[in-house]
């Protein structure tokens, strides 16, 4: 009589394959990421990328028009701006990545601290901060923060980073609320689960799911975000769309396309990872959340 | 309805000054704390700073604030009515062709502008016009010396078109997905089983039924619109108040600065409130 009982390999196996299949969609969204950042970073990094210098006009300019050998044509130190281009886009999406995953991260903190709360105002503190700042466009507290100091990459991030979590964190906090209304979370009560277990296993999972749909939908506001703060010189010294086309936005009669082709890949690029991250927040079921940047 | 009046009317005053102190606070954080300078928020003098960079005249800061805020609220009325018009028309229209997914097809075209960087497509603009129209192309270039000033609504236009996209592609989502999601509760799903009419139900109930939610969708794209005016005005060299807050912030103006910010305070908490009293007035019972 041959052995009925299962293999335990292949129910790890089995389980893993059905967890793959679950998530395949997923899956097949993390290859166009993969391919737009492999196209993105593998720009050639060996040229002189400070804009003070890149994009200087000496007396006998060397720009030339779009051509075979140059697609966007070159700067006046007869730089390739579609190597210079694809430089900024990596810099801008690399900024917006970092930015989003730590706004998503603070924002999951700052509401777990009360999510264990017992009783139905415990997310009241987190609601009434996040209205209180709500007649300041976000956009504008970054300006002043970033700007303030004269212009820093770095200060511009955190300041994205602590506008989307405080505006995103009375959103988790609805999520929250809105996941210990359903049904099975009562089952789980009737069969004698603590709120800590419910909160852990049931509500947390769903939530960081939710987040990570705002993580991709987040970044191409930011890599929006972030042109416009260099466009504004309040980033530093580090190459972006922003800062090209303002230099280009002096030279828009002797060379118009120095503000002209970098902006249009920047459209490019922004509008496929949009694509993107609706099609990832769409599979991941995030939801509707407001527009604040 | 007199208390609820003078509750909003405290909760409007109230939010203005905690506008006013962030923005005090953001100020001693970014210019004191990470710039390094001197000028602390609470020395008297480091509000006197006269803003000789962005042609401060005699009537002063209050009189300059004025003269942005007129020239700004063109665009305001603008973006802000666009969004107004579109995000609540299409988006009733995508909720009730609901079963066809027009949202999607209908926020389409707002959804990939929103995709071009604001600053660029006004310097595109101001390119195209220069070469193909031959006149200059940045708003700061043309004063219109007599008859009607239409170069001004069209330099508005402009500004407002990058930021009026993207708020109306998101305004349109918003009021569908709101009506829809009323349009998929029980009762809904009832009065199709009794055998009324579809255009019945939609306006009598769900629309009814929705109306304070949609009615609570009026300010949420306002803050969005008037932080992203604040980068195109400045690119397209737009006098307004958000090319103010710019100049202002290079600068270190904290007089500017704070009055800016709290202009643009008041005008949120201004539509807010009148969003408040709206759902107060039209709220089922």
């Amino acid at each position: 009589m041959a052995n009925r009982r299962s293999s335990k390999t292949l129910g790890v196996g089995l389980e893993i394959l059905a967890k793959i299949w679950r998530l395949r969609l997923v899956l097949l969204l993390v290859i166009p990421y993969l391919v737009l950042s492999g196209w993105l970073f593998t720009a050639s990094r060996h040229a002189d990328v400070r804009p003070g210098e890149v994009f200087m006009v000496p007396d006998h300019p060397l720009w030339e028009k779009p051509s075979e050998e140059h697609r966007f044509g070159t700067t006046g130190t007869g730089a390739d701006l579609y190597e210079l281009s694809r430089i900024a886009m990596a810099n801008s999406v690399a900024v917006a990545v970092v930015s989003s995953g730590a706004g998503v991260a603070l924002t999951l903190l700052v509401v777990m601290l009360f999510a264990f709360d017992v009783g139905e105002n415990r997310f009241r503190l987190l609601k009434v901060t996040s209205r209180a700042g709500f007649l300041l466009p976000s956009f504008m507290v970054i300006v002043i923060l970033a700007g303030g100091a004269g212009g820093s990459l770095v200060l511009a991030m955190i300041a994205m980073t602590l506008a989307i979590a405080l505006a995103l964190a009375p959103v988790t906090a609805r999520w929250f609320e809105e996941g210990e209304e359903g049904p099975d979370i009562l089952a789980g009560y009737a069969l004698g689960l603590t709120r800590q277990e419910i909160v852990r296993s049931r509500i947390v999972p769903v939530v960081i799911r939710r987040l990570l749909g705002v993580f991709a939908r987040m970044i191409p506001v930011l890599v929006m975000a972030e042109m416009s703060l260099s466009f504004l010189g309040f980033t530093g010294e580090h190459i972006s769309v922003g800062v090209m086309v303002a230099y280009g936005r002096d030279l828009i009669i002797e060379a118009p396309w120095m503000a002209l082709y970098p902006g249009m890949m920047a459209t490019i690029v922004v509008a496929v990872l949009s694509l993107l991250g609706a099609l990832a927040a769409g599979v991941l079921r995030t939801g509707r959340y407001p527009r604040f940047l | 309805m007199v208390k609820f009046l003078l509750q909003r009317i405290l909760a409007f005053l109230a939010r203005v000054v905690g506008a006013g102190v962030i923005v005090l606070l953001l100020l001693e954080l970014s210019y004191c704390v990470f710039g390094g300078s001197d000028q602390h928020i609470w020395q008297a003098e480091s509000y006197e700073g006269e803003a000789s960079v962005i042609a401060y005249d005699a009537t002063g800061w209050r009189g300059l604030v004025s003269e942005r805020v007129v020239s700004s609220a063109k665009v305001w009325l603008i973006a802000y009515g666009g969004v107004l018009l579109v995000g609540y028309s299409w988006g009733i229209l995508a909720a009730r062709l609901r079963r066809v997914k027009l949202g999607a097809l209908l926020a389409l075209p707002f959804s990939l502008f929103a995709c071009v960087p604001g600053f660029w497509f006004v310097v595109a603009v101001a390119i195209y016009s220069y070469f193909a129209w031959q006149c200059p192309g940045f708003a700061d270039e043309v004063v219109v010396q007599s008859g009607p000033d239409l170069m001004s609504w069209w330099y508005a236009s402009i500004v407002a078109l990058p930021v009026l996209a993207p708020a109306a592609a998101w305004q349109l989502r918003a009021v569908s997905s709101v009506i829809e999601k009323e349009a998929g509760r029980p009762f809904v799903k009832g009065l199709y089983t009794a055998g009324h009419r579809d255009d019945t139900i939609f306006y009598g109930n769900v629309y009814r039924q929705a109306r304070p939610a949609v009615l609570g969708l009026l300010d949420q794209a306002l803050p969005f619109i008037l932080g992203g005016l604040v980068v195109v005005e400045w690119a397209f060299r737009y006098d307004g108040l958000g090319s103010l807050f710019v100049d202002c912030v290079k600068g270190g103006y904290y007089t500017g600065i704070l009055m800016c910010s709290l202009v643009v305070a008041v005008v949120i908490g201004l539509v807010t409130f009148g969003r408040e009293l709206l759902v107060k007035l039209t709220s089922v019972e």
